[in-house]
């Protein structure tokens, strides 16, 4: 358990990705996570308005149904610069799915483009929903994630803005990249007492561990031993969840050497980002976001295609939202 | 009755003491054309109007961009800018001197006028470039035997990258960057390389004024002449165009001839209606995707395919 920023609660030092546990087979497998999850000692469970067109906080909802007492539970708002109005209604609807009054922590979603900072700020943007959403008790904490650039993060520091949090991909790979959150971001936010949310502590996807380039567990204690709250890896069956939960429990913080051994290692094939496709390229910038943009979608994109194929959605269209500046 | 058409006019190509004109004819999109006729005439159109700058990479459609542009500039060697760049994408200097002796006999010619090396657009790529024994190493020894007049270097990813080469204080020729009215607000190597390359006098060379593949033109909802005009108004030497029908050689040709720059205030405001779009970059996606890097490039790096990584 870690402390969480500067409010004095505390929080279990590994999370459980809500992305990946909408990857599931089927609700059932998501509640034995969940499930395997909360016995392993985990008190911190992300989510997303839009991860998998909702279902993912559904089924987090339905997993921690008379279970919520004691538990961290962050989800995101997806305005991707769109207005306060548009935020209110989307926490409404996590509220809903989530099964609960009131969230732990809510997160402005994928902060990635160059002008996201200011459309975040501006009169009637995603800030003043963070705020009224305070007020009215329906969140206890605010922040934001993204894991595009360490410049953007720091630009939203720059507003000003009275974050609690801040999400970002941390492992060896982005330690040794010129653009590093950890050596950009990381120094700013612990100097500033707001808690660092780690992600990605397996790059995303695996792929260095599929390459045997270095083992799941060792990625996972490097982003641990991270001066970070959390660390937000996802779940999508048990094997993995044990695996994940083994080294949390087994957990001692890698020494600074132990952690400088880990980085050279990866180095080699860290300095041009081959590892990291989510800075190097737009294959994982969400498609909500780039609609929002009126940015062009891929449409060969896993999400594009489950925004666009409704069988693979709850059943329930999608809902259209039309921000002021549309109108 | 028509006036006799004005020429392509012309600026100093940095302090190599040559004078290039506004527009250069890129040589990707010329080895894409499958008729050496069409070839012919685009490079003899392009000439009488006054254009004297080839462009070319070694890597270009497997050699054939080189080939095609060499014969086309039979007999007109003399009269021609002709630049090619050495794909080496992190390798030593003897692959380099291998490619250039393969560009030199592609082209047709005993000696380049600029030799570039191409595409520095992995953050490691200027210490894989300046290590002992990289291509930096080749371009000296090249100038010395007298087989390029002119070195320099390319890439179209990120202006940081372009900074981090330029602080090895090499005594570069040319610099060859994308500039356009997107490129102003994003990630922009107007704002961050050019004014340091004019500090220093090396020759500016300007890429990808309509996004690469014309991508501005079709989704970035500017017209030619406002993309093309803006990017020959930066203070650039040469502004490479991709050219591959003879229409688009006469539309840019139209806007070339007799060039008058945009005024300051045309290009702010020009700026000002691409920012909005240009915020992620997709007219720009030589930035922000792998889709404009070369497969040697990607090999070396191994990074993953077209087909796997799509954007």
């Amino acid at each position: 358990m870690r402390e969480f920023g500067r409010s004095g609660l505390k929080v279990s030092a590994m999370a459980c990705g809500g992305h990946h546990l909408g990857d599931a087979p089927e609700q059932k497998v998501a509640n034995q996570i969940v499930q395997e999850a909360l016995d392993g000692g985990i008190t911190f469970f992300d989510n997303c308005w839009e991860y998998h067109r909702g279902k993912s906080e559904e089924w987090l909802g339905g997993a921690l149904k008379g279970k919520r007492d004691g538990i961290f539970l962050m989800t995101k708002v997806c305005t991707h610069g769109r207005d306060k109005s548009l935020a209110m209604k989307m926490l409404e609807e996590s509220l809903h799915r989530l099964q609960t009054d009131h969230l732990d922590l809510w997160q402005i979603h994928s902060v990635a483009f160059e002008n996201d900072p200011d459309l975040f700020i501006r009169p009637n943007g995603a800030a003043e929903a963070l705020r009224e959403a305070k007020q009215q008790g329906k969140v206890r904490f605010v922040g934001f994630t993204g894991h595009k650039d360490p410049n953007v993060h720091l630009k939203m520091l720059q507003t000003g803005f009275p974050f609690d949090s801040v999400q970002m991909p941390l492992n060896p790979f982005d330690a040794n990249f010129e653009l590093s959150f950890e050596k950009l971001v990381l120094p700013e936010l612990n100097r500033r007492n707001i808690a660092a949310l780690s992600m990605k502590p397996i790059c995303g996807t695996a792929a260095p561990v599929k390459q045997s380039i270095i083992t799941a567990e060792e990625l996972l204690r490097y982003a641990m031993s991270l001066p970070v709250t959390t660390t937000i890896t996802g779940m999508d069956n048990i094997d993995v969840a044990r695996q994940a939960l083994e080294v949390a429990q087994n957990f001692k913080p890698m020494t600074a050497a132990e952690m400088q051994a880990v980085r050279d290692r990866v180095r080699p094939y860290a300095l041009d980002g081959r590892f990291e496709p989510y800075k190097v390229s737009l294959k994982f910038d969400n498609p909500e976001a780039r609609l929002a943009h009126n940015f062009p979608l891929d449409m060969q994109q896993k999400e594009v295609k489950e925004m666009l194929g409704a069988s693979q959605n709850t059943g329930k269209p999608y809902p259209k939202y039309q921000s002021s500046q549309e109108q | 009755m028509s006036q006799p058409q004005a020429e392509v006019p012309r600026r100093k190509l940095g302090r190599t003491g040559l004078d290039v004109s506004y527009l250069g004819l890129g040589g990707y999109h010329l080895g894409t054309i499958q008729e050496q006729q069409t070839i012919d005439r685009i490079v003899a159109e392009a000439m009488d109007a006054g254009v004297n700058f080839f462009d070319n990479a070694w890597e270009y459609n497997d050699g054939r961009s080189e080939q095609v542009v060499g014969q086309a500039l039979k007999g007109k060697r003399d009269k021609a800018i002709v630049m090619s760049k050495v794909c080496t994408h992190g390798r030593d200097q003897n692959v380099a001197m291998r490619q250039l002796e393969d560009t030199l006999q592609r082209l047709q010619t005993d000696h380049l006028d600029v030799w570039q090396i191409h595409e520095v657009v992995y953050w490691n790529d200027p210490d894989l470039i300046f290590a002992p024994n990289g291509v930096i190493e080749a371009l000296a020894k090249a100038k010395q035997q007298g087989k390029v007049r002119f070195v320099g270097f390319t890439g179209h990813k990120d202006p940081r990258i372009h900074l981090k080469m330029l602080a090895h204080n090499y005594p570069f020729d040319t610099v060859q960057m994308p500039l356009n009215c997107f490129d102003g607000t994003f990630h922009s190597f107007e704002q961050n390389v050019l004014p340091e390359l004019n500090r220093r006098g090396i020759a500016p060379l300007g890429m990808k004024s309509y996004g690469g593949s014309g991508e501005m033109l079709r989704h970035g909802d500017v017209r030619p002449d406002e993309a093309l005009g803006y990017a020959m108004s930066l203070p650039v030497a040469v502004t490479i165009s991709g050219v591959d029908t003879l229409e688009v050689l006469h539309q840019n040709l139209q806007i070339a001839r007799g060039f008058q720059p945009l005024s300051a205030a045309e290009m702010h405001s020009l700026r000002e209606r691409c920012q909005p779009q240009a915020a992620d970059g997709h007219n720009e996606l030589f930035k922000t995707s792998v889709k404009y890097d070369a497969k040697v490039g990607r090999e070396q790096h191994h990074f993953q395919n077209e087909e796997e990584l799509p954007l």
